[in-house]
């Protein structure tokens, strides 16, 4: 397997997905001004839902349903709490994390009685079957999920420059207090901001457990963090991020190759630091140091 | 409700949640409410060994939750501590592996405790320093520093340190840290260590410290306002960089309830979890050493409380009730204090994050 | 265009407390279309609170605002501004990174329909029509007479363009009643004319204008009606002759001469202080010869975005106050900042009694602490950004940033004594105080500050070298401003160099002996402070004098 084949790109698109739908959703709350650090719940919870719907119900269908109703009503809920109640927004995903974490693998004890895993879907089984490098991409390239989570990024842009929505959203994220002043609504606006990014974000999720064909515990494996990164490094731009994530999940992918290519050293175990440690080093570099939304964690004021 | 003040209201906003979810879960698994809340009862404050076990899970919270205050304090989040306190684990416990069988514990003791708060303070530095010269916000740092921990532990404990993979080797014996029932034999069984009042003296004297230091005071002016801070001629970088090499240094110090108090040594996820409910203890602790040492106990009992009902109803029913507990507690928070603005003040700069 | 029916405001009876505070007490009061109408007082007396209420940001706690007749639902901005009113807020409302054009049509984008055709409910995510939107903004920018680049981000459009944007901005969402909040605050006297004379304009075209204000020079230039404030309580309104200011859209108003303090304005005066206002003491002439205090030579500094400092040269001398004037963005904030020793500086030197004050210190920390130990004391211009920990108590704030150098007791002690603080607790929050309050314990904190003064070994007071002012008295109280100039022409007597930077004109006619203009970072002029309004608002601008004098500053 070498480092660019047909199979490498079609790992990294693999890959990318849920990285990639975690960051846009990442990027809809943080320009709408909600810091949102509960990406990682998201991708866990609606991965959960989407397996679950699919057991309870047979479809594949119904449990993608599943799946974003779930991401869409974390998001809101955590919308609503920090808009409302004025927690601190950190705080609050952190509680999001935690409890999705937790209440996934009670979810899992409870419904399958399993400590790690549910047991297995069909999910959509499309495109040719086999490990050759085309076959790997054919089916990349068949997922109706990755079609979903393209669209998603592909949109994003357009949606948040374009439309009378967008800029609401962007005048929110930006300067909440003036927006009001504007006679915008910002808890509405900011929770509509908040229910696209959940679903958006679900989509990730759901790519996560449809491609495993099950639910694991934990499998969400801190991409919400990473998506987190990759939103700070595009600069809240739907695109760009979605572009560092396709450059994490490439570095992921090549861990594959590095690891095939032979166990010349266990030092090879460390390349799995490789996107964390990116991401430090290009922050540091000042990639990214185009500033945040101004009102990000910002209130309304009279 | 009325009669309570706004904190105590919190409390019981919280624990009135807590409980419910208890209930449900206990529910959901076929068991009887009453059942498990005899069970928790049982296996935390209803017996001495309960008691030392709530300390003993309460020592690493106290720990962490100072760590994430301190920072706190200076205005800014360190999310790290989960990392910071692996790496100085790590170290401390590999310091402690090498000091001769007979080395006395007045010298072990510190010696390990001064490696480990080195080590967190150096990693915690990382994200002090990208903050302060490069304006990058320490949330995201923070976060990336616990995935490279993650990484690189079992790298070291493996290739680096040669042993089997999952733990290091045993601590020199002057090392150890005496467990409670030394003095307390009825604590016997229980892993609660003289961590436990170190622990809370330290919160004490920090607390006390950093309210009447110069460094403690301007510690919290620069978290209201680190612009006028600066046109003070305060040196903003500087105090924004020793409050995470404190946070940091206290991280490490867990070491002292898990690795010297309780384990002997140091293996793969031992004190795993106690960062980010650090950061829980912190939010509900807020306000002083009294209320950080409360905190603490309560997410002291709720971990042991989910190893007392494992067997009948999943242990992960504590996490739910910890998330419980942190958003109740939160949402609570501003709800009580909320005030209409004062007239004609213009927009206040709240300080925004990552 | 007539505007047929531009709403009759009215309130009655209507009050607002904040807490234990009552900002507005029982207020009655008419605003009727055509007509400017002006509401003066000093800080706090509940100016800008009467407009929240009529804009529907506040609710009232008594009584009840009626539009037309009809009591306006109370709290609701958005019904206020479906009832045709649009309120202009004294710190702008506007999205700084977004262009002139968004800022305009948000919260009224128009959508083009092309596709979705009569599916209003798709509006939401419906793809914005921005020529539309243009279209309608330039036909309204011009019928007002307001030039505006709409393609302009706003964070690069100067504070006079800032505010035509505003006022189009309300024009847009269909307002026919324009509040505007101390609107003039930031604008140079000929600005200030060219507002009026839009806002006569749309008055003219039937719309209800109310503007607060605490330049009483405007009220009895510009204004048709009058109301004074004092306490949240209304203490006198008249109907001011239409000789007064009512010009129409072709008037000049730089030609007309400068009014004299009419009696008008005295009893204005009056009404809103409650009394006669004692007279600042006069300032003492500077000495023949006296020997130069701080001295800038070539000093170049880069500030936030393009602005900057260029090649400024001035000496102050002992005794002398110097005013710099200047419209705000020009370089002020630069020059205060670099003073304070909070900026790198490119090119040129600063000398404090002929030697740098800032010890050759790199960082900015230990910059800003030398100059102070020198005697080289900055109070910069934004008091909640800069100076002031809001939510930090009194005593804290009168020794932030000396700690560690000094007995904290006994300095805080002394500096407390130094104006009468109100309320005379050290332990309240600044955020509790006054604006007076809160910029007395700034000054305070401000002329207490010399290595001398936190020397342990010593309990009097000893006199800042330098001090530099920027708007020292801005959203103060006329009373408190008037002890804050006694205190700085004293401490100018007493041997200080001071530099006062002030958007307020009258400010440094009464405090400097000297006034300079600073444009586009540099210093354009040199003037008496005998000088007309009209005079320094030209060289503000950069408009030829007619005189033909523009000097260059020694």
């Amino acid at each position: 397997m070498s480092l660019f084949s047909l199979t490498t790109v079609g790992e990294t698109l693999r890959i990318a997905a849920p990285y990639a739908c975690a960051a846009v959703a990442g990027v809809w709350a943080e320009r709408a001004g909600v810091v949102q650090i509960g990406l990682e719940a998201i991708l866990l919870s609606s991965a959960f839902a989407s397996v679950v719907g699919t057991l309870a119900s047979g479809s594949a269908v119904v449990g993608v349903c599943a799946g974003i109703i779930m991401g869409v009503c974390l998001s809101a809920a955590h919308a609503t709490l920090v808009h409302r109640t004025r927690i601190d927004a950190v705080v609050c995903g952190i509680a999001w994390n935690l409890l999705a974490y937790s209440g996934t693998r009670l979810g899992l004890r409870a419904l399958y009685d399993s400590a790690s895993n549910s047991p297995s879907i069909a999910a959509f089984r499309i495109g040719p079957t086999g490990n050759e490098g085309w076959q790997v991409l054919a089916r990349v390239l068949c997922d109706p999920l990755s079609w979903l989570a393209f669209t998603a990024v592909v949109a994003s842009p357009y949606v948040l420059n374009r439309t009378r929505l967008g800029l609401r959203i962007r005048a929110v994220g930006e300067n909440p207090t003036a927006a009001r002043a504007a006679g915008i609504d910002v808890g509405r606006t900011r929770l509509l901001a908040l229910c696209i990014s959940g679903a958006i974000g679900s989509l990730g999720g759901i790519h996560l457990a449809f491609d495993q064909h099950r639910f694991e515990a934990g499998m969400s494996a801190g991409r919400g963090f990473i998506a987190l990164a990759a939103v700070v490094l595009s600069g809240w731009l739907p695109g760009r991020a979605a572009l560092a994530c396709v450059a994490f999940a490439f570095l992921e992918a090549l861990q594959f190759v590095l690891q095939d290519i032979g166990q010349a050293s266990k030092a090879i175990t460390l390349a799995q630091m490789l996107p964390y440690a990116a991401v430090l080093v290009a922050l540091g570099l000042g990639v990214g140091r185009r500033s945040a939304p101004g009102g990000l964690g910002r209130h309304a004021e009279n | 409700m009325r009669g309570l003040s706004s904190s105590q209201q919190r409390v019981v906003f919280a624990l009135a949640g807590a409980l419910l979810v208890l209930n449900l879960a206990s529910f959901a698994f076929g068991e009887a409410p009453p059942q498990t809340l005899a069970r928790v009862w049982a296996g935390t404050w209803g017996t001495p060994y309960g008691v030392g076990q709530v300390l003993f899970k309460a020592t690493p919270l106290l720990f962490t939750g100072m760590a994430f205050s301190v920072a706190l304090r200076a205005g800014l989040f360190n999310i790290g501590t989960e990392g910071q306190l692996a790496i100085a684990s790590l170290a401390g416990a590999w310091v402690a592996t090498k000091l001769g069988a007979n080395v006395p514990w007045f010298l072990a003791v510190p010696v390990v405790l001064a490696v480990s708060a080195a080590v967190g303070a150096a990693y915690a530095s990382i994200a002090g320093a990208m903050r302060a010269k490069a304006g990058v916000h320490e949330i995201i740092t923070t976060i990336m520093l616990n995935r490279c921990a993650d990484v690189v532990l079992p790298w070291i404990l493996t290739v680096a340190l040669s042993v089997d993979g999952v733990r290091t080797a045993a601590i020199a014996p002057g090392a150890r840290t005496a467990g409670l029932d030394t003095w307390l034999p009825s604590f016997h069984g229980s892993a609660a260590s003289l961590a436990f009042p170190f622990v809370v003296v330290l919160a004490f004297a920090v607390e006390a410290w950093l309210r009447r230091s110069r460094i403690g005071r301007e510690f919290e002016w620069i978290a209201q306002s680190p612009s006028v801070c600066e046109a003070q001629g305060i040196d903003v970088a500087k105090r924004r960089m020793q409050a995470m090499l404190l946070s940091g240094a206290l991280a490490g110090l867990t070491v002292m309830g898990t690795v010297l108090g309780y384990k002997g040594y140091f293996e793969l996820g031992l004190g795993a979890g106690a960062g980010f409910s650090g950061i829980a203890v912190a939010m509900l602790g807020r306000g002083g050493a009294v209320q950080l040492v409360a905190a603490s106990l309560l997410f002291g009992t709720l971990a042991q409380a989910g190893l007392a009902i494992n067997a009948r109803v999943p242990r992960d029913a504590m996490g739910v009730l910890e998330a419980v507990v942190i958003l109740l507690m939160g949402a609570t928070a501003f709800a009580s204090a909320r005030v209409e603005p004062a007239p004609s003040e213009p927009a206040r700069d709240k300080g925004g994050a990552a | 265009m007539v505007v047929a029916s531009a709403p009759r405001i009215e309130l009655h009876g209507v009050s607002h407390r904040f807490g234990e505070f009552t900002a507005v007490r029982a207020l009655d009061l008419v605003l009727e279309p055509g007509r400017i109408h002006a509401v003066i007082g000093e800080n706090g007396a509940g100016k800008s609170t009467v407009l929240k209420l009529i804009a529907g940001l506040l609710r009232p706690s008594a009584g009840a605002v009626s539009i037309d007749g009809d009591v306006l639902a109370a709290g609701s901005p958005r019904a206020a501004m479906e009832r045709g009113i649009g309120l202009v807020h004294q710190h702008f409302m506007l999205l700084e990174p977004f262009t002139a054009l968004e800022n305009v049509m948000l919260g009224a984008e128009p959508i083009r329909r092309n596709i979705l055709g009569g599916m209003r409910f798709l509006d939401w995510i419906g793809a914005l029509d921005f020529d539309a939107a243009r279209a309608k903004a330039q036909a309204l920018a011009a019928d007002s007479g307001l030039d505006l680049d709409l393609d302009a981000r706003v964070a690069n459009l100067s504070v006079g363009e800032k505010q035509r944007l505003e006022i189009l901005r309300i024009l847009y969402r269909g307002a026919r009643a324009i509040l505007l909040d101390e609107p003039t605050a930031v604008l140079s006297p000929l600005e200030a004319a060219e507002l009026y004379r839009t806002l006569r304009r749309l008055a003219l075209r039937g719309h209800t204008i109310a503007v607060v204000t605490h330049r009483l020079d405007e009220v009895s230039r510009f204004a048709d009606e009058v109301t004074a404030m004092r306490r949240g309580e209304c203490v006198l309104r008249e109907q001011l002759p239409p000789r007064h200011g009512r010009l129409d859209a072709s008037a000049e108003a730089s030609s007309q001469p400068e009014p004299e303090p009419s009696a008008l304005i005295l009893r204005l005066t009056r009404a809103v202080m409650g009394g006669d206002v004692p007279a600042s003491a006069p300032k003492p002439p500077v000495a023949p010869g006296a020997a130069a205090v701080l001295e800038l030579r070539d000093v170049s500094v880069r500030g936030v975005g393009t602005r900057r400092l260029d090649n400024v040269s001035l000496r102050v001398h002992t005794g002398e106050i110097v005013g710099i004037a200047g419209i705000e963005g020009n370089g002020q904030r630069e020059l205060a900042t670099a003073l304070a020793g909070l900026l790198d500086i490119e090119r040129g030197t600063i000398l404090l009694d002929a030697t740098s004050p800032f010890a050759g210190h790199n960082d900015a920390a230990a910059r800003v602490r030398a100059a102070r130990a020198r005697g080289l004391i900055t109070v910069l211009d934004d008091r909640h950004h800069d100076e002031l920990l809001l939510d930090a108590t009194v005593g804290d704030n009168l020794v932030v940033g000396d700690l560690g150098l000094a007995d904290e007791a006994l300095i805080q002690k002394r500096r407390f004594a130094i104006f009468a603080i109100e309320p005379r607790s050290p332990s309240r929050l600044a955020s509790e105080l006054s604006g007076g309050n809160q910029q007395k314990v700034v000054m305070a904190r401000a002329f207490d500050r010399t290595r001398h003064s936190l020397d342990p070994s010593t309990n009097a007071a000893h006199q800042p070298r330098a001090l530099v002012l920027d708007q020292p008295t801005r959203g103060v109280d006329v009373g408190t401003a008037r002890i804050l100039h006694d205190a700085i022409i004293g401490i100018a007597a007493a041997g200080a160099g001071v530099l006062v930077i002030s958007a307020d004109l009258n400010e440094l006619r009464t405090l400097c002996h000297r006034i300079v203009v600073l444009r586009e970072g540099g210093l354009v002029a040199e003037l008496p402070p005998t000088a007309s309004d009209e005079d320094i608002g030209r060289a503000m601008l950069g408009v030829a004098d007619r005189s033909g004098r523009e000097e260059a500053v020694a």
